[in-house]
């Protein structure tokens, strides 16, 4: 199957990405670089994205369903890709708080050396993740990581790569597992004769443009891989050249740790030996005090970058999972070619949303004259949905009965007076149903006020989107 | 009334208006108890974090600063509480055709997640304190922690006895506990071990795990599923409000708790050292709160992304094959298939299922039927489609 070489992959990026984790957060802590440090965090992101995406791969294979999870595991990417950033947002907050730390208490780097080899090390790992993955770009990975924080550690570089691109699941994935394996339902239905067999063909559209945005959520991320690895190494480089540190048997002073704000202390504790001291005047001072401060400076700037590239996968997981209309989808549009169809005569309950990826579910009531009528209707139906890209559809049919011919607006099965004010955001429902008496024989008002039914009433509470 | 337009349905608050705006959010914030007293706790932990950084910067205390930034930190739970309270009630328009109503169950899981994050790095912390025992210094710290501890009290106080839904999922009932504690304080005395670190070190997991309220006794409002006909507009918009803050509140609750016993913790574990020179105390003591810390969440955690998963609910789990037996059962379907139960929010059940009938069957008859049986059950909306069977 296509999709082995994939997990093959995604492992054996996992596994280097975490040793090089260990190695960084090791380093971090030697030289006491904050940039070391972020990028570190960076890395164990990147794992985690990771092990979200080999999640994701593993159990959008079996979209079986279970009694327990009747859509299959199909949203977990979704979920992976909230929870990835959420802890992005974290660790941004954690290191821009270490950062403000060090400016009030700035802090030397110590081997610098060994940061600059490992900063070395990891933009080669990083390099090799990105070809590693490069073939396989459109294979259901784009990591919109981005920006990492100023990253110490190159050898987070090379982790960096391959996490990122396991991060845009949500368009990637599905795309790529829909070509997998089959999925459920066509079988099911092609079982009975149902009004309308669904088929899924136009999965190919889905498959460009989520790899195009997957590619460039690649790109991205190895881009700000790429950054972070610069900075650190320029970090350690100015260090090593530019600091002249106080060596351990010469007398010096360390003019630029102030003594009362440390507890523990890495350097020279002679500040204070020395300020009482006669020899004051002619010792060595330690190197120019800026360089301590552009550490954590980097660090900033990396964290910005790592924000504003995490936003948009934060917006669009939440997006998601907050059962919003997918972007593409015009719900006025699809309400009005709905109703143009013959035999429908209203629709009510229209609700369209996206379980993962390409992945869109539509809900509806339909009226209709009869149930005769009911069944070459809902064929067409299910072809109009099934032209606008929505696959997995419920069409619940609602027939006319004799005495409510006038009141083609309302919902017949007393959905609307039982169900509405029981709904958690359709407390307005209930003064709507109240309007759309008023409403006239045509269908077309009906349509347009049936989408704004909450509205009308007046609250307090606005949707100020 | 006729709409004018097909745009009148957009009515928005000008957007040109930031005023106007930040004025609509103040009003509906204050307009509901559970976002209210977020909106209010969040101040007082604001003020208290400030009055701290201040303190220490005047005296240069790097303790007191970075536990000044672990109270910020934690601010920003109990924003993303205030934040997701505020959007679930917006109402729904057309690119939300079931409103914001996910916010709440969102909000809650981010909550757990920064709890679990925060849990994590305690542990860290423990762990490397533990290997290179730091300098402790007390002196400073344990006012500004009892201080802390007492604001956290006061958060607890608050939100138990404010906002309640009560649901016990397992049994079936359809109460929905609202656990709000709001995490008050923080008192964390901040132990100064070697660099920067972060600020969590005297978080105290609470040993909230099993949902054991203590005040709960006089609950109104109960959502029962047993019977929803009857229920009058005025009970369910009640339920409706305290359901709908459940995770919220719960998260929220969790960090005040998580924060309360590392106030607690920070103390105890000072009082050891002072007294008995117990230099492990304080390592231990993180690492127990840590781990405390991460198993409280579970709950919470498992339940959000139940939700998230679009999982069948759980309360619903055991009746649901009963139902589909009933449905079956009824003259003329022959299957009932592809079945799809959620939950939209807490109490609010959704679901979809496709009935294959005879071709003679009487589909009205069926249809109102089924739909009969499950808004027994408490499933709000519900779409049955009707599938003929070829003979």
């Amino acid at each position: 199957m296509a999709c082995a070489p994939n997990r093959v992959r995604l492992m054996c990026m996992l596994s280097l990405t975490f040793a090089f984790f260990i190695v960084e957060v090791v380093v971090s802590r030697i030289t006491a670089s904050l940039s070391m440090l972020s990028d570190s965090f960076h890395m164990l992101s990147d794992v985690i994205a990771l092990i979200v995406a080999l999640v994701a791969v593993r159990f959008a294979e079996k979209t079986q369903a279970t009694d327990k999870n009747t859509f299959g595991w199909i949203r977990a990417e979704v979920m992976g890709a909230l929870v990835n950033a959420v802890f992005l947002t974290a660790l941004c907050c954690t290191i821009v708080l270490e950062a403000i730390e060090r400016f009030t208490e700035a802090r030397e780097i110590e081997r610098p050396q060994v940061l600059a080899g490992v900063g070395l090390a990891g933009l080669l790992v990083n390099l090799l993740g990105l070809c590693l993955f490069h073939g396989h770009a459109g294979g259901g990975h784009g990591h919109s990581h981005g920006g990492k924080k100023g990253k110490g550690a190159k050898s987070h570089r090379a982790g960096n790569g391959t996490p990122g691109e396991t991060n845009n699941l949500v368009g990637n994935h599905s795309s790529s597992t829909d070509a997998c394996q089959t999925d459920v339902s066509p079988k099911e239905s092609s079982e009975v004769q149902i009004n309308g067999g669904a088929q899924y063909e136009d999965v190919d559209n889905e498959h460009n443009t989520s790899s195009q945005l997957n590619m460039r959520g690649v790109f991205l991320h190895v881009l700000g891989d790429a950054l972070g690895s610069v900075i650190v190494v320029i970090n350690a480089l100015i260090f090593i050249f530019v600091w002249q540190p106080c060596n351990k048997d010469e007398l010096c002073v360390n003019p630029c740790i102030d003594s009362h704000a440390t507890d523990h202390y890495h350097g020279n504790h002679t500040l204070l030996d020395l300020r009482g001291s006669p020899t004051a005047a002619s010792a060595k001072m330690a190197g120019p005090c800026w360089v301590l401060y552009l550490d954590p400076t980097l660090c900033l700037i990396m964290v910005c970058i790592l924000l504003y590239t995490t936003y948009p996968l934060l917006k669009e997981s939440a997006l998601i999972l907050l059962q919003t209309v997918p972007k593409q989808i015009n719900i006025h549009r699809l309400n009005e070619r709905l109703l143009n169809l013959d035999g429908v005569l209203a629709i009510h309950e229209l609700h369209v949303w996206q379980l993962a990826g390409s992945r869109i579910i539509a809900t509806a009531h339909i009226k209709c004259h009869d149930p005769t009528s009911y069944m070459e209707v809902a064929k067409r139906i299910k072809d109009f949905f099934h032209n606008e890209g929505i696959h997995a559809t419920t069409i619940q049919p609602e027939f006319v009965t004799f005495s409510s011919e006038s009141q083609d607006s309302l919902c017949e099965l007393s959905c609307r007076t039982q169900c509405a004010p029981k709904l958690c955001c359709g407390a307005g429902d209930k003064k709507a149903a109240g309007d759309l008496r008023a409403i006239g024989e045509s269908p077309e008002p009906a349509a347009v006020f049936l989408v704004q039914p909450q509205v009308i009433v007046t609250s307090e509470v606005e949707s100020s989107l | 009334m006729l709409p004018l337009s097909i745009k009148d349905d957009e009515y928005k608050p000008a957007k040109f208006s930031l005023l106007l705006k930040l004025s609509g959010w103040i009003r509906s914030i204050l307009a509901d108890t559970t976002s209210r007293n977020l909106f209010f706790f969040l101040c007082l932990n604001l003020s208290f974090a400030f009055v701290e950084l201040s303190y220490g910067v005047w005296s240069n205390s790097l303790g007191l600063i970075s536990d000044s930034f672990h109270m910020f930190f934690d601010c920003t739970a109990l924003l993303a509480g205030l934040a997701a309270s505020v959007i679930s009630r917006w109402r729904s328009n057309d690119s939300f055709s079931y409103g914001y109503v996910r916010a709440e169950v969102i909000g809650g899981f981010v909550n757990g997640l920064f709890l679990i994050f925060t849990a994590f790095f305690i542990f860290s912390e423990g762990v490397e304190r533990a290997l290179e025992p730091p300098d402790v210094h007390h002196e400073r710290l344990l006012p500004v922690s009892v201080a802390g501890l007492l604001v956290n009290l006061v958060g607890i106080f608050v939100f138990q006895h404010g906002g309640h839904g009560h649901s016990h999922a397992d049994h079936g009932h359809g109460h929905s506990h609202s656990l709000f504690n709001g995490s008050a304080g923080h008192g964390h005395a901040h132990h100064d071990s070697h660099h920067g670190h972060a600020h969590h070190d005297s978080h105290h997991g609470h040993s909230h795990g099993g949902h054991a309220h203590d005040g709960h006794g006089g609950h109104e409002g109960h959502a029962h599923h047993g019977g929803h006909q009857g229920h009058s507009h005025h009970d369910l918009d009640d339920e409706r409000r305290l359901g709908s803050s459940k995770q919220i509140l719960q998260g929220v609750l969790l960090h005040i708790m998580a924060d309360t016993l590392g106030s607690v913790g920070v103390i105890v574990s000072a009082l050891l050292m002072q007294n008995y020179n117990l230099m492990i105390a304080d390592p231990i003591c993180s690492m127990l709160i840590a781990v405390l810390i991460g198993v409280s969440v579970v709950p919470l955690l498992r339940e959000s992304i139940g939700i998230l998963m679009q999982r069948t609910p759980p309360s619903l789990e055991r009746a649901l094959p009963e139902c589909y037996q009933r449905v079956q059962q009824l003259e003329g379907v022959y299957n009932v298939q592809q079945p799809h139960f959620w939950t939209l929010c807490t109490d609010v059940y959704v679901g979809t299922l496709k009935v294959v009938v005879a071709p003679d069957a009487d589909a009205r008859w069926i249809l109102s039927q089924t739909h009969n049986i499950f808004t027994q059950m408490g499933v709000r909306q519900l779409y049955v489609q009707i599938d003929m069977a070829a003979m």
